[in-house]
Parts: structure tokens; C-alpha cells; sequence
């Protein structure tokens, strides 16, 4: 039975009618036409998923729609602001860390979860924030080198 | 092979009468939804289908509060995996479950996950579990007949078995006041930094002038349900402490273990690495209670 | 690194990693076509059966599900997923064709027998666990050392032994006396040694959206690298000709590393669309992923090396046994290149080989990155290791000792080396990671974490020329505003290419990397590309690329010329302005010349534009060479990378930070196979267990080195485009053995199987504590 559900998307108020075995990942992509969200794995071990949830990094792929009522989501497409790329996607693109692009939309939102928490982190910190988050093109170096850029910036 | 789940009943009770209730109703073939990092994964994968999902998230006597509790600290059902990594008083008091979820590298996966839905998957490779065996934790569970306390070390049956009835549930963790000069830590073995562990090993150590006054020692993956090395406790507790005497206990407790080979290890590394895993931990475990 | 370019040699950002980084950029399973339908494939629960009887009724009986086909559906034309049943330039080799798009057995768990398209993918899935099977369950075979044994399950029909292919050493590669060159050698070290069963692991999941319209033009988005020969391979399949197909490769990739130089289940949703007549989208699971497309080629080599005393490379044997599906996918290449590179690196004077390719039940093999490059040189330079340790040698010293010269006779086809700095590789990346200071010195060690360097070497490829077609095409087309557009069909495997190309426009024009923008990327519209493999996009697509460039600049500077009443020799592009050369503040706008060329009163208007096409006759191949630190624990056995180190020959640098950038992937995966990536399979029943990332892992970010270093050599070779040689599977050849001579040099243990995991190096050394 379909449930209505309130929630926000990138400063937006969302109300969808969703049901109950819909993934948070799959209202995001295909009826919500949020397809900077990524699919991969499916089952929360790549990160590529992510997104922040009340600005924590979660899972989409291993979370209900349903459970995502009343929350305050960021997806990439909410990171940009008025068209003014965020400090994080300037560093990713100037520095190389953006190769075949499908690890990044999660993995800049992980580093965004942890520059609010942490604004001046080393480079170990970044490693662990990112800890969950695959990627098969740039062995993490860029990656690392664009969040202490973003940090600093 | 799936990437849509199958249909399912879906309830938000808002009272743990109205929960229970409805695991009443269903019995096995309901599921409790706190997270969802395991539960969903698992349902994709069609290891389980149940046909209702009860969010216990808007349980009004459920909470994701981590706090004093008398001496010792409670920590609520819904508190995340992380909430309790950095909580200054897990860090203060209790390190080793702050070092045992500090090594579980998934950020999402320890924001998102609860600790208590983390012990009811029962998978015998469970990062948080060893810690609160060492930690004398206790699980405060509620169904239809009341409220009962079930020690950590009394949960488990067996792999993916636990002590608790379909209708149960569990609203918080307690833990007692850790003793003076206690000491704890937590390492485990893996193929990759964020992986399920090869073995996994928790101790926490009481000291008095040199002397081990009580100490308790876990390990998981190389058995069915963690391990207590009640054995190896024993050649240290009450004994005046000397590396030879720990590399006593280590092997002692490698004795205990009965690992299987499965896709990440095999049983004579686990075996062997058991004993070294448990000789580190112990080291550092002392040094924290002298230090 | 100074330049002299303006474009070329930066380190420039890419356009089209701007909507990457925004989450505008469409990937295949982004595209959504009005009305479209979503397929599901049923796979195999065995790893070798008959099917005896499909029953679909209650798949098709299942409200929303539009159709349901199996082998009786599909067309019965046997096809090869490599494309390499037809011809593809000068390659006598050809492929058989062995497989038809659903097949009427298994021979691997996994294998797709069935498929469904409906409405919502909620439906498909349920349809697909509607379909009855009758299975024949049938012995299996794993190993492809027990598929050669006589009485093994015989796996296709029309090959009883189980070995599709098998030869010789390459004529080009042969030479001298390798027994005699043994029995010369003062030194001989031998193996076998297991490069295993690589998982690709590209994030984005294999994915397709198909369309057949009315008129029977088949339309597919596909993140197949090999577009052109794909379309020709399809025209095949489904009896109809190339220009009714369009590949559409204008979507982004989520990484390919070579398994998408195959087609995997694009036939597949085409079929399903021609049969529900609606456009079908098809997304793999994770799990499919695993289990159902390319991986590397696992492959058993044994080589044996023959030194002399001053570490001279005397003999040189390598003799493979790949490991095949149940169809040969890309295996065959896989298997019969492992020898090119093998043996056609270091230079010898007595070399002799073979190679097997055998068929088993186990999942798909084909390329992965390095395509038998990383696999035979884990088995090479680990033994010119052991046998640099028998002499006393230094390995930094053999290898300069035994590195080819320019000039000398390639890897490919004995084409004459046109450039190679190997030396250059060598010298720096010891110096980098201080060989010097920590060969055999245990340095920085403790009692129980010891410390050892490693390192390896490599020649790959610009492109397969002469045992391949190495011909690629560029159209180049000037807009009024004066920028271009260039349509080209690298496709998008995701190294930056894009850029790349954009640069070396740029560059050859004169006008700014940001006016061009890379456009049309289907084979409806660009002319022949072979595509992006053997690392031959920035080599010979690049040339390609400059070619078109050299042609679209002259049609405007012809112009620009009547414009301005001066002759075309005396004109140059310089940004976005034209000017006089002989009188330089004499210069009009770009802009203004292309606008009125195209919109122009004159009644002689034309679009400049250019056509370029180039054939790679040249053996350009790029070179390295690789350095590991590692620590192991004494006690644990644990490997831990402290610092790694890639010298890279690949020419001059079109952009340094893809080069980097490349480099540094590729020590992620060579780690990983070197380290820790590990298939396996339940040997009573086949069925593979390494079907997700929690079973099989890849190295995260806190598994890299402490710390990388790259060497960009950036020397031109005289053939590439403003100098450039190919650089995306080099980054990852030698990264594996190096760490596998570092573990070496370290606790003195050498494992033959990959990976090299903490329980091998346990049971090695209580084997070597015993002797």
C-alpha cells in the first residue's frame, strides 16, 4: 500500500507518493529524475550511492524511501548553489580527480560530510572519510589532494 | 541478481506496545527496521522476505541517546554506530568500543547503522560485539511479558541466532562503571581496510601496581558466536603482568578459537593470528590502564 | 615540466568533467527513452548443463510483462563478443564464433538463458523467477588444467579437447636457440606462476538501452569501446547492414578497463526491443556484473629465464595456459598476446614460447588493462628477480642491462622501436624510491616489521599495428562563432581522453582547448574508429585528430585569405584571431572568418572542415618502470605498501594530470591483484562466491601506498601526436610484480600465486622454516 511521504530535496519540499519497497536511491533516480545519484553495488559496500541525510552521508541504496520522510536531503544536483559550483566540485575538476565520474557525485558529497564537521582535516582524515567510497580510476591520490584544496580554499 | 525488493507490509508503530505487537502478529516473517544498511542488502539479495517491516524509528520510548546511567552509560537503541564512536564518553570511559567501531571504515555505513541492529544480524564477524563482551554490556529487552536483562555474553546461540523472540526487541545497551585503571583495546585482521574481519579481538584490562586485578578477552570470526577466552583470563587475573606472561595468555586463547577457512582466511592464519592479535591488544590494553 | 605548446602539456581541466562533477552528465543507465520497457536476463544456476525445457507461460501470464525469449527467439547466427570473428586489419588469427545470443546450454553459472521485458523492473524481476527450467546438470571444470585431461567435460561440441586455440611463439618474437641458449646460461630460473581471475570492477554496472524502431534501425547506448566493430558485429547477428545500426556512445562511462571492449547484454536488449517493438533498458546487478561480463583472463605462465653471469638476459621461455569461458570471449586475445609482451620487453637472443587458451565452466574472461601485459610480467620479472638474487646482481642494474634501445626490434611485430626511455624510467624511479639506501638493508625495519624494495619494468603498446587494424578518424568541422566541433569515436572510457583530444585540436589550430567542443559520438555520424584499447586513443585517434585539425585550419586560412587579401601560406591561427605572419597587427576574429565562410554574401560559402584519418604503421610503444616499498609484518604477514613509485615513458604529456591521474588507478589496481583480489568459487558446485565487493575486494583508500610518486618522463616520441604514446594500461603493468620483488626483498619469500595474501606468506614460510 503506498504511503504519502514530505521530504526535502536540494532546499526543495518534495510530496511523493511512494511505495513501502521503494529504495530512497531508486525515488531519486527514476521518479524523481535525480539521476546525479549514482547505482552500483547496491548493498552499501561502494559508497557510490551516497547521500547526506540532515547533512550525514548515507546510503540510498540500503535505505526506504518510505524511512526518508521528513528529512533534509543533499544529492550532487544540491551542491552548486545559484550555478556557483561548490569549493568541493572546483578542487575535484581543477586538481584531476574526477576520471570516469562515477565514484564522485557520493565521493564529494563524503567530503562535504566532512569538511561541516571538520573544516581543517589532514590528509589521514580525508583517507577515512572516504574510507566507504570505491573508485577504480584515480587511486584515491587526486581525490585526497582536491579535499585538502577545498578545505583550504 | 535483484536490484528491486519484493513487496512487503510497512508499519511506523509510535510505541514499543504497538511494535512488539505487530512482530507479535507476524512472528519470523517480520522485520525490525532501524537503518536498514543490513536489512536492505539482505532483502535484495533475497536472503530474507519478509512480508512486514516495522520502522521502529518514531517509537517514542526509543531513543539514539548516549548518556550517563548511574555509574555506567546507556546507549539507545536508535544511537548510530558513529554517534557512539564519537561520544566523549564511549571515548573517555569505554575506548574499546570506540577503537572497535573506529575500525569499521565505512562512514555511511557507521552513520547510518545502529549498534543494536549491528548485534541482532548475529554475524559472528561483528566489530562491536567483542568490545561489549569485554565491557560486561548488558542488552535491555522488551517484549509482551515485560522488560528483561540479557548479559551480552547470553545473547547469542549460534550464527544469525540470538536469544531474542520475534516480538522482542531492544531499547538500549548499558554498561557498567569501568573499574580504575582499566584499559582497553580492539584490533582486527581484514584483506582490505574496509572489510568484514579475517578475526577480531577485544580486551579490557584492570591493573594495580603491576598486577592484573580482572580482565576480559573476545574474539570473534573464529567461531559460530564471539568468544570469551575464559582460559586466557585466567593465566592473567590476579597475576603480576610480564610479556611472557601475556604471549602465555595469547596462545591460551588461540587454543579457544575453532575458526573455519571461508573466502577471507583460512583456519590455521586465523588460529596462529589469534594468539598475536590477542598479545597486541593486551600490551595496549595495559598501557591505557596504567596510563 | 615547461612547454612550448599552448595547449598541449597543460594541466587543464576537462569540459566534460564539469557535469560530472555536477551530476548533469548522462551515463548509460541515466537514459530513459519515452515508453521504454525494463529487461532482466535469467541466468544460469549451473555451471555446466543442458536445458531441456523452458516453460515461459508464467513469465509471459504476469500482468505487464511484454515479452519473454529464450534461444528459440534469438537469431541462430553464432556470433563473438569480441568482434574478432571478422576481420580487423592484418591479424590472420580469427576468432570462431561461439555463441549465440541466449544459448541453449550452460557452460558457466551465469550464462544467460532467458530474458523478459515489462513494464517496471519490479516485474521483470518477478517474471524472471517465473520461468521454469528443466536443466540437464552437467560435470564441470574449473581449472583449465583439468579441461586438457582426457575424459573432462567436453564443453563445446565441436572442440572435444577443450582447447580452442593454441600456437606457437610468434614468428616476430622467435629467436636463436632457446634450449641451447639454457645450457649457455649460467644462472637458470623457472615457474609457474597463477595471474588470477581480475574482476574489472568498474562502478557503473554493465548497462544498455536499445531501440528498433519501425523502420528496423537498430538504435543501442552502449558503453562499448569498440563502437564501430561492435555495429559490424550486430549488422551480423541480426542479418541487416551497419548503416541501419547506431552505436550511441554520447553517454558518459563509469570506467571500462577493457571489459567493454566486448558486448555483453546489448544483443540482448536489442533482441527484447525487436520483439516488444518499445525501446528496453537493461541495467546488470552487481551480482551479474561479477559473473557475467569480461574479466581479465586468468592464466597459468611458466617461464623460465636463462642469465649470464653479468646479467645478461641469455634465454628466455614463456609458455601460457589461459583460462577461457565457456566461450572465448576475449580470452583467445588475452591469451596469445601474453607472449608479445612477454617476450618481446627485454632484449635476448634465444627466445621460444606457446600459448594455450582452454574453454571451462567458469565466467567470462576477456581484457581487463594491460591485456596479458600484467599477467606475464608477474611470472618475467619476478623470476629476473630470483635470478638477479643467484647472481648477486643488482635488479636495477640487470634491467638497464637487458632494456631495448630505440631502434631495436619492438614487442609489435618486430616493427623497429621509435622511441623508448626505459633507461630514463629506471634510473629515476630508483632514485625515487632510494634504492640505493634500501635494497637488501631492511631499511626502517623493526623486530618484527621488515622492509624491502622491489620493482619491475615493461614495453606495451600505442596500438596493435601489425597484429592488428590501427585506424582511426576525426571529422573536424568549424562553427560560425569560430569554434569546432570534434567528432570522433574514442568512446568514453573515462581517462580523460575527451580532453586530450580537445587539447591536441586546439593546439594544431591555434584556437583555445575551450572552443572545441567534442560532439556526435555515434557511428551514424563519425567515421571509422577502431576504438579505445591497446592504449592507442591518444596515439593514433590523437593523430587522427591533428590530421582533421591540419585540413579544418587550412579551409578557414583559405578564407580567411580571400578575406583579407593575403596569401594562405602567410596566415596563422593565434587564439582566436587570424593574422598576417609577415605583418602580424594585420588579424581579423576567427569568429568573423568562419561566419562568413558559412553565412557569407560572397556565393562561394563552405563549412571549413576536415576529415582525418591516420593508420598506425609504427611501433611506438610506451615504457616504464615501477618501484615498491613495503613492510611486512612478521607476525601478522600482513603487506603493507609504504611508497610506490611509476616512471612513465608514454611520450610527451598531452596533459601531465591525466597522466598522474592514470598512473596513480593504476597503482589501485595492481595493488589489488597484487595484494588482494582473489575469485573464488565453490568447487563442489561451480558457482563463483566472489559475486559482490563485500566477497571480493578492491583496495578502499586507506589500502594505497602511504605515498605515490610519479615520474613523468616526457620525452616525444617522433610518431605521436605533438609526441604522445598511449599511457592507460601501462599505468597498471608492472605494479604487481614490483610489490611481489619487494615482499621478496623483504622476509625473503616469494609467492607464485596471485594474491599475495598474509595466510600464503604464513604457509610459505613455516614451508621454508622446514626445509
Amino acid at each position: 500500500m503506498k504511503k504519502v511521504i514530505n521530504l526535502t530535496i536540494n532546499g526543495s519540499p518534495y510530496e511523493v507518493e511512494v511505495e513501502p519497497n521503494l529504495t530512497l536511491n531508486a525515488l531519486l533516480r527514476d521518479r524523481l529524475g535525480l539521476t546525479g545519484t549514482k547505482i552500483s553495488c547496491a548493498e552499501g559496500e561502494c559508497g557510490v550511492c551516497t547521500v547526506l541525510i540532515d547533512g550525514k552521508p548515507m546510503l540510498s541504496c540500503s535505505m526506504l524511501a518510505v524511512a526518508a520522510n521528513g528529512t533534509d536531503i543533499i544529492t550532487i544536483e544540491g551542491l552548486a548553489e545559484n550555478g556557483e559550483l561548490h569549493k568541493i566540485q572546483k578542487k575535484f575538476i581543477e586538481l584531476g580527480a574526477i576520471q570516469c565520474g562515477y565514484c564522485s557525485p557520493g565521493m564529494m558529497l563524503a567530503v562535504k560530510a566532512l569538511l561541516d564537521e571538520n573544516p581543517n582535516p589532514t590528509r589521514d582524515d580525508v583517507k577515512k572519510a572516504i574510507g566507504g567510497n570505491l573508485c577504480r580510476c584515480t587511486g584515491y591520490v587526486k581525490i585526497v589532494d582536491a579535499a585538502l584544496a577545498a578545505a583550504k580554499a | 541478481m535483484f536490484r528491486t525488493l519484493k513487496p512487503f507490509e510497512y508499519l511506523e508503530p509510535k510505541s514499543l506496545e504497538e511494535a512488539t505487537g505487530a512482530l507479535s502478529k507476524y512472528g519470523t516473517e517480520a522485520k525490525v527496521y532501524a537503518a536498514g544498511v543490513d536489512l536492505v542488502p539482505r532483502m535484495r539479495r533475497r536472503v530474507i522476505q519478509p512480508k512486514c517491516i516495522i520502522n521502529i524509528q518514531n517509537v517514542e520510548e526509543l531513543d539514539d541517546v548516549i548518556a550517563g546511567n548511574g555509574d555506567g552509560v546507556r546507549i539507545g537503541t536508535l544511537a548510530s554506530k558513529r554517534s557512539i564512536e564519537i561520544s566523549d564518553i564511549i571515548k573517555e570511559k569505554y575506548f574499546v568500543l570506540h577503537e572497535a567501531i573506529a575500525n569499521i571504515v565505512s562512514i555511511q555505513v557507521k552513520t547510518q547503522g545502529t549498534a543494536v541492529g549491528n548485534l541482532c544480524v548475529a554475524t559472528p564477524a561483528s566489530d562491536v560485539a567483542p568490545a561489549l563482551y569485554v565491557l560486561d554490556a548488558k542488552l535491555n529487552v522488551f517484549g509482551p511479558s515485560g522488560q528483561r536483562l540479557i548479559p551480552i555474553d547470553e545473547f547469542y546461540l549460534g550464527v544469525g541466532k540470538t536469544v531474542l523472540e520475534p516480538n522482542e526487541i531492544i531499547t538500549e545497551i548499558l554498561l557498567p562503571a569501568p573499574a580504575p585503571n582499566t584499559g582497553g583495546a580492539f584490533k582486527k585482521l581484514v584483506r582490505s581496510a574496509e572489510d568484514i574481519a579475517k578475526v577480531n579481538a577485544a580486551a579490557s584490562i584492570t591493573m594495580e601496581k603491576g598486577v592484573c586485578k580482572d580482565v576480559r578477552i573476545a574474539l570473534g570470526s573464529v567461531a559460530p558466536t564471539v568468544v570469551r577466552a575464559k582460559k586466557a583470563e585466567e593465566v592473567l587475573r590476579g597475576k603480576k603482568i610480564d610479556q611472557k606472561l601475556i604471549e602465555k595468555a595469547a596462545k591460551v586463547a588461540a587454543d579457544e578459537v575453532t575458526p573455519i577457512s571461508d573466502l577471507r582466511s583460512t583456519a590455521d592464519y586465523r588460529k596462529e593470528t589469534s594468539a598475536v592479535l590477542v598479545k597486541r591488544i593486551l600490551a595496549k590494553a595495559i598501557e591505557r590502564a596504567n596510563g | 615540466m615547461t612547454t612550448e605548446y599552448k595547449s598541449v602539456g597543460n594541466r587543464i581541466a576537462q569540459k566534460d568533467v564539469v557535469l560530472k562533477a555536477t551530476g548533469e552528465g548522462i551515463y548509460v543507465p541515466d537514459v530513459n527513452l519515452p515508453g521504454q520497457l525494463w529487461g532482466k536476463v535469467l541466468h544460469s544456476p549451473h555451471a555446466h548443463a543442458n536445458i531441456k525445457k523452458i516453460d515461459k507461460s508464467k513469465a509471459e501470464a504476469l500482468p505487464g510483462v511484454k515479452c519473454v525469449i529464450t534461444f528459440d527467439d534469438t537469431p541462430k547466427i553464432l556470433y563473438a563478443r569480441s568482434f574478432r570473428d571478422q576481420p580487423l586489419g592484418p591479424s590472420k588469427a580469427l576468432q570462431r564464433s561461439d555463441e549465440y545470443i541466449l544459448n541453449d546450454k550452460c557452460r558457466y553459472w551465469g550464462d544467460a538463458i532467458a530474458a523478459v521485458a515489462a513494464v517496471d523492473e519490479e516485474t521483470a524481476e518477478k517474471a524472471i523467477g517465473l520461468i521454469d527450467v528443466e536443466y540437464e546438470v552437467l560435470p564441470f571444470v574449473l581449472d583449465p588444467r583439468d579441461a586438457v585431461k582426457p575424459g573432462a567435460p567436453v564443453i563445446q561440441d565441436w572442440c572435444p579437447n577443450n582447447i580452442p586455440v593454441a600456437g606457437p611463439c610468434p614468428p616476430f618474437i622467435k629467436k636463436g636457440d632457446v634450449k641451447k641458449g639454457f645450457e649457455e646460461s649460467d644462472v637458470v630460473v623457472e615457474g609457474t606462476f597463477f595471474s588470477m581471475k581480475q574482476v574489472i570492477c568498474q562502478l557503473e554496472p554493465q548497462s544498455c538501452v536499445a531501440n528498433v524502431d519501425t523502420n528496423g534501425k537498430i538504435t543501442i547506448y552502449s558503453p562499448c569501446q569498440l563502437a564501430h566493430p561492435f555495429r559490424r558485429e550486430l549488422a551480423k547477428m541480426f542479418g541487416v547492414g551497419s548503416g541501419m545500426i547506431n552505436v550511441n556512445s554520447t553517454a558518459f562511462v563509469g570506467g571500462s578497463f577493457g571489459c567493454r571492449l566486448s558486448c555483453h547484454n546489448e544483443p540482448i536488449a536489442i533482441m527484447l526491443s525487436m520483439v516488444a517493438r518499445k525501446p528496453v533498458k537493461l541495467i546488470y546487478s552487481k551480482e551479474e556484473d561479477f559473473c557475467n561480463i569480461d574479466t581479465r583472463t586468468p592464466d597459468y605462465i611458466t617461464a623460465k629465464l636463462g642469465l649470464k653471469k653479468d646479467g645478461t638476459l641469455h634465454a628466455l621461455q614463456v609458455d601460457t595456459m589461459a583460462w577461457a569461458s565457456g566461450y572465448l570471449s576475449r580470452a583467445m586475445l588475452a591469451g596469445s598476446i601474453t607472449l608479445v609482451w612477454g617476450m618481446g620487453h627485454y632484449r635476448c637472443n634465444n627466445i621460444d614460447g606457446s600459448f594455450k587458451v582452454v574453454y571451462t565452466n567458469t565466467p567470462l574472461s576477456g581484457a581487463m588493462r594491460g591485456f596479458g601485459n600484467p599477467e606475464v610480467m608477474w611470472a618475467v620479472d619476478q623470476l629476473l628477480d630470483e635470478a638477479a638474487v643467484k647472481l648477486g646482481l643488482d635488479p636495477v642494474e640487470v634491467a638497464l642491462k637487458n632494456a631495448k634501445k630505440p631502434g631495436e626490434a619492438s614487442n609489435m611485430g618486430g616493427l623497429p622501436l621509435e622511441s623508448t626511455y626505459i633507461d630514463d624510467c629506471i634510473k629515476q624511479g630508483a632514485e625515487a624510491i632510494g634504492w640505493k639506501e634500501k635494497h637488501k638493508k631492511n631499511k626502517g625495519g623493526t623486530a618484527t616489521k621488515k622492509r624491502g624494495v622491489g620493482m619491475s619494468t615493461m614495453t606495451h603498446c600505442s596500438d596493435g599495428w601489425p597484429l592488428l587494424l590501427a585506424h582511426s578518424g576525426a571529422i573536424i568541422k568549424f562553427n560560425e562563432d569560430g569554434t569546432i566541433n570534434l567528432i570522433c569515436h574514442p568512446g568514453s572510457p573515462g581517462t580523460h581522453i575527451w580532453g586530450s583530444l580537445s587539447q591536441v585540436a586546439a593546439e594544431t589550430i591555434g584556437i583555445p582547448v575551450e572552443d572545441v567542443h567534442i560532439s556526435g559520438m555515434q557511428t551514424d555520424v563519425t567515421v571509422f574508429d577502431l576504438g579505445s584499447h591497446a592504449s592507442r586513443s591518444m596515439f593514433v585517434t590523437g593523430n587522427a585528430v591533428k590530421i582533421a585539425a591540419q585540413k579544418a585550419k587550412k579551409e578557414l586560412l583559405d578564407y580567411a585569405a580571400k578575406m583579407m587579401v593575403e596569401d594562405p601560406d602567410d596566415l596563422e591561427v593565434d587564439g582566436r584571431e587570424v593574422y598576417v605572419k609577415s605583418n602580424p597587427p594585420k588579424r581579423i576574429p576567427v569568429r568573423e572568418v568562419a561566419h562568413e565562410a558559412i553565412f557569407g554574401a560572397r556565393g562561394d560559402g563552405y563549412t571549413p572542415a576536415g576529415v582525418g584519418c591516420w593508420n598506425s604503421t609504427y611501433s611506438s610503444p610506451p615504457t616504464a618502470a615501477y618501484f615498491a616499498e613495503v613492510e611486512v609484518d612478521t607476525e601478522t604477514y600482513e603487506v603493507k605498501v609504504l611508497k610506490f613509485v611509476t616512471a612513465m615513458d608514454c611520450g610527451k604529456a598531452i596533459n601531465p594530470m591525466s597522466v598522474e591521474g592514470q598512473c596513480e588507478g593504476g597503482i589501485q589496481n595492481g595493488l589489488g591483484a597484487g595484494l588482494m583480489e582473489n575469485y573464488v568459487y565453490n568447487e563442489k558446485t561451480g558457482e563463483p562466491l566472489s559475486l559482490n565487493y563485500t566477497s571480493y575486494k578492491m583496495p578502499g583508500s586507506l589500502d594505497m601506498p602511504d605515498e605515490t610518486q610519479i615520474i613523468i618522463i616526457d620525452k616525444p616520441d617522433p610518431k605521436g601526436p605533438y609526441g604522445a604514446k598511449g599511457v592507460g594500461e601501462p599505468a597498471l603493468v608492472g605494479i604487481a610484480p614490483a610489490i611481489g620483488n619487494a615482499v621478496y626483498d623483504a622476509i625473503g619469500v616469494r609467492i607464485y600465486d596471485q594474491p599475495i595474501t598474509p595466510e600464503k606468506i604464513m604457509k610459505a614460510i613455516k614451508e621454508q622454516k622446514s626445509k
